[in-house]
């Protein structure tokens, strides 16, 4: 994992809700997470691995359960020393941005089978 | 801007998932034959046994083939979580039939991953996947051939029958 501080101006933004952006570095070939004010830079596999990670998570379970262990979810992606403590709309919001960006992941791809290229 | 995702790997997600499914089924496929060895082994079966031991070494080497594949090509294969199965059973015949369900089951399962590669027109694991097809016509054919062994056999003949069962091979398969 690269400990990043700040935004870089050469990352790129993949996609953005209210509660976070994930940004895509080209130098590094890194996806950039900003999610709680904090930015966690993560391979492609890293970023996969993680959106599955939060996917995996029975919203169901912390919904509809009384038992205190869960009302909040730990999540630590792949190969970095940052933790997620997540409530269940923290989980939502994730969910959300994660998704967005893989799908836009995605359209990137499609376009590049098609042969155009995004600068 | 880079493919990341594609720099990363050839295979798609939906087909990395399909194969992950695949080796949770074989190794299913590994642990059901097994307990059907074991079964075999402690009812006096032992050349059943013997051929049940071998398959689920057969189909670990299928899971572990499909696990390999993911690993080369940067993907993420994933060690799966192997449920419990049957140990018991009610007539080692009843073992040969729930075999061949098995096999019918894993080739189905092949099938919509090959569906799955050509909607994402992933080649290399196509081509993979036909190693599969072929191996399922022959596994289909011995648990089938098994099961017929049993209406040709007289049930007095017990020993035989066992011992026939695990002398089934199939060595007409068209595509070699």
């Amino acid at each position: 994992m690269y400990t990043v501080s700040s935004r870089s101006t050469d990352w790129i933004e993949i996609f953005r809700t209210d509660k976070g952006v994930v940004y895509q570095c080209d130098a590094t070939q890194r996806l950039i997470l900003a999610f709680w004010d904090t930015y966690t830079a993560l391979s492609a596999r890293d970023f996969a691995q993680f959106r599955r990670m939060v996917e995996t998570i029975d919203v169901r379970q912390m919904a509809l359960s009384t038992d205190l262990a869960h009302d909040v979810e730990i999540l630590t992606p792949p190969r970095s020393e940052r933790c997620y403590v997540l409530t269940l709309c923290e989980v939502i919001h994730l969910r959300e941005l994660l998704s967005g960006a893989q799908t836009m992941l995605e359209l990137n791809s499609l376009l590049r089978e098609c042969g155009c290229r995004l600068p | 801007m880079k493919d990341l995702v594609r720099l990363r790997t050839p295979i798609k997600e939906s087909v990395e998932l399909a194969l992950n499914q695949q080796i949770q089924m074989e190794m299913v496929s590994s642990s059901k034959y097994l307990a059907m060895a074991g079964w075999c082994d402690r009812n006096g079966f032992d050349y059943s046994a013997g051929f049940f031991y071998k398959q689920s070494e057969e189909e670990r080497g299928h899971a572990m083939k499909l696990f390999h594949y993911l690993c080369d090509q940067g993907a993420t294969a994933i060690s799966p979580e192997v449920p419990a199965v049957a140990q018991e059973f009610d007539t080692l015949r009843s073992v040969f039939e729930g075999a061949l369900e098995q096999e019918i089951a894993v080739t189905d399962s092949i099938n919509r991953i090959i569906s799955v590669c050509r909607r994402e027109n992933d080649f290399a694991t196509e081509e993979l996947m036909k190693w599969y097809v072929k191996e399922q016509m022959e596994e289909e054919y011995i648990a089938r051939r098994c099961l017929d062994l049993f209406d040709q056999i007289p049930a007095d003949q017990i020993f035989e029958l066992d011992k026939q069962l695990s002398k089934v091979t199939y060595d007409g398969n068209v595509f070699e």
